[in-house]
């Protein structure tokens, strides 16, 4: 039988800590010291930032820049996520599970077309424990032929399944694969079995995690937890981190380019249509574009308020209210794709699409009126705000831009700039969507979803 | 899976190794497994979960020549016949190759039990007292 000592190390050693210095404690009737803004640091070659508010909990997460993007063979990002959080040269998965259990907290590994993401969320005092986890996930992690065949290719399986049953979905990798080809085009999970029968192993995907955690491809983020207490984990516990990649991967590192066209796919299950344009790159990036956010906001196309079809343009002009419409502006660290992905009856999917187009040509035509663009505007802001807030997204975009770009997403100035957009921009950007070619994709039932060509877009 | 061994004990003592290790010789080739091209793990229990379950964990290839050699052997047995003297298991190919990974899935059972039995005490407060607590 495990003697408490062993069991509940990381818990007793982070109640001796906070024993130990109680001053450094904070409870939640005292004012935050904290703001919305993150301090980014490097220790020992590891970067991280953190924001300190107030709060009992603190969310942890090792963003790693291994995203789909970056993989070299299809599926390693996948396999990568599934074997986070196994046995490792000191723990095995069940230890892992259990001390986290006790320690009341959640683990969760999830990707991005550009990032990996670890994410630990649990109480204010477990910090040291969390960071040493990391730690052992990322050096030690082992990667056991039999651990891939029981416990990740079926999770891969699943994956694939699901993205299969999704329309929505095939339609959206779909259109990033039309618009940037590799790269940032490469899906978000397995479209075909290939990866797992033909490219995955155990052995592969130990040596991707060799590049995925290498010192200068990952940050730590933490939300709720203090700065120097984080720099001090992170430098005891990162020791058995390569300092650098034992070899440079350089499938799609190079500069995103935008490419556009069509694709059709028949489906049974549902309907879905997406029509992408080059959009903004993430705040972080060269291309940031504000007034791109605006035009999403202004098409939008759901409602933000209830038992209302909200002031957006296509939430109005959308054919019946059961088609459900979405302006998306995907930001990625140097590019970016402005969608609206359309699901729902087929023949209601066409007209929504055609409306689509005409609105975004009747915007570049300055046919708008001020007040939806203030709305629009607005509505621009409060979402870039929130987002923000929302601790997920500001990890992710955080994370990736200290690893891309060296900066921290810093919601505030992001803020800012969408103040500064003007009618004109909006206008301007609208006009250019429609000069470049579109990424257009259907997913569904082809004799009635249109082609590109009939929308009057250009493919 | 496996009976009680003086293996590690009589392995500790060097003097005590060098005594028995001729005796262990002796009876290794008297068995009779190796004159069938067997080795010693290919004639292990496997009417359990531990080594149906790390026979899976086999790879490919070892997988593979087990079944031919316990099927080889099962033809000789059969016949009434011993391998021709070369095909005989060498001493040094008689290697524990499943054995390794029953250990390593009676440790996973044994932490998972382990775990199973936990007593839990509450974390004490986050105070002086726990201190004193540990």
């Amino acid at each position: 039988m495990f003697s408490r000592s062993t069991a509940c190390r990381g818990a007793q050693r982070a109640a001796r800590q906070a024993a130990v210095r109680p001053s450094q404690r904070r409870g939640l009737a005292a004012p935050a010291s904290g703001s919305f803004q993150y301090q980014s640091g490097e220790a020992n070659g590891v970067k991280y930032a953190s924001r300190d508010y107030a709060g009992p909990t603190t969310t942890l997460a090792l963003v790693a820049k291994a995203g789909t993007r970056y993989q070299s063979l299809p599926g390693l990002t996948e396999g990568l996520q599934h074997f986070a959080f196994r046995s490792t040269e000191r723990r095995s998965t069940l230890r892992i599970v259990r001390e986290s259990e006790l320690l009341g907290a959640q683990l969760s590994a999830y990707h991005t077309r550009e990032n990996l993401v670890l994410e630990a969320k649990f109480l204010r005092d477990d910090l040291p424990y969390y960071v040493e986890l990391f730690g052992e996930v990322a050096a030690s992690t082992k990667y056991l032929p039999h651990v891939y065949l029981e416990e990740v290719l079926p999770m891969i399986h699943f994956a694939h399944k699901r993205f299969l049953a999704d329309p929505l979905d095939m339609a959206i990798n779909s259109a990033h694969s039309l618009a940037f080809h590799r790269g940032l085009g490469n899906p978000t999970a397995s479209t075909s079995s290939h990866p797992y029968t033909k490219y995955l192993e155990a052995d592969t995907i130990e040596w991707y995690s060799q590049f995925a955690y290498a010192k200068p491809n990952f940050a730590l983020v933490a939300n709720g937890a203090e700065h120097s207490e984080l720099s001090k984990w992170t430098s005891e516990f990162f020791n058995g981190v390569p300092d650098k990649p034992a070899e440079q991967i350089l499938a799609g590192t190079e500069q995103t380019k935008y490419y556009g066209g069509e694709e059709r796919i028949a489906h049974d299950k549902a309907n879905a249509f997406v029509i992408g344009f080059p959009g903004s790159s993430s705040f972080t990036g060269k291309f940031y574009k504000p007034e791109i956010a605006v035009l999403g906001s202004l098409l939008g196309g759901e409602s933000s308020i209830k038992w209302s079809s909200g002031f957006s343009l296509l939430g109005n002009a959308k054919a019946s209210p059961g088609t459900k419409v979405k302006t998306t502006s995907a930001i990625y660290s140097d590019a970016g794709l402005l969608y609206t992905a359309i699901t729902g009856n087929a023949e209601y999917v066409a007209q929504t699409a055609k409306s689509t187009v005409e609105l975004i040509q009747k915007i570049a035509a300055g046919e708008i009126s001020q007040e939806l663009f203030s709305k629009a505007k607005a509505a621009a802001k409060f979402k870039e705000l929130e987002y923000g807030q929302d601790i997920a997204a500001g990890i992710v975009y955080t994370g990736s831009g200290l690893v891309s770009n060296n900066q921290a997403y810093q919601i505030d100035e992001v803020a800012k700039a969408i103040d500064g957009v003007t009618e004109e921009t909006v206008k301007s950007a609208a006009k250019s969507l429609l000069e470049q070619k579109a990424s257009v994709s259907a997913v569904g039932d082809l004799h009635v979803l249109p082609f590109a060509e009939d929308l009057g877009l250009k493919v | 899976m496996s009976a009680p061994s003086l293996a590690p004990y009589i392995m500790k003592r060097p003097w005590l190794h060098k005594w028995v290790a001729p005796l262990a010789k002796w009876y290794g080739n008297a068995a009779g497994y190796r004159q069938l091209g067997l080795r010693a793990d290919d004639i292990l229990p496997e009417e359990n979960d531990v080594v149906q379950l790390a026979l899976k964990r086999l790879p490919p290839k070892e997988a593979y020549d087990r079944v031919f050699r316990i099927r080889r052997a099962f033809q000789c047995s059969v016949s009434h016949q011993l391998l021709p003297k070369e095909e005989w298991t060498k001493v040094e190919d008689d290697t524990p190759y499943l054995t390794n990974i029953i250990k390593e899935i009676q440790v996973e059972m044994a932490e998972r039990e382990d775990l199973e039995a936990m007593v839990i005490t509450k974390r004490a407060a986050n105070d002086a007292s726990a201190k004193s607590a540990h």
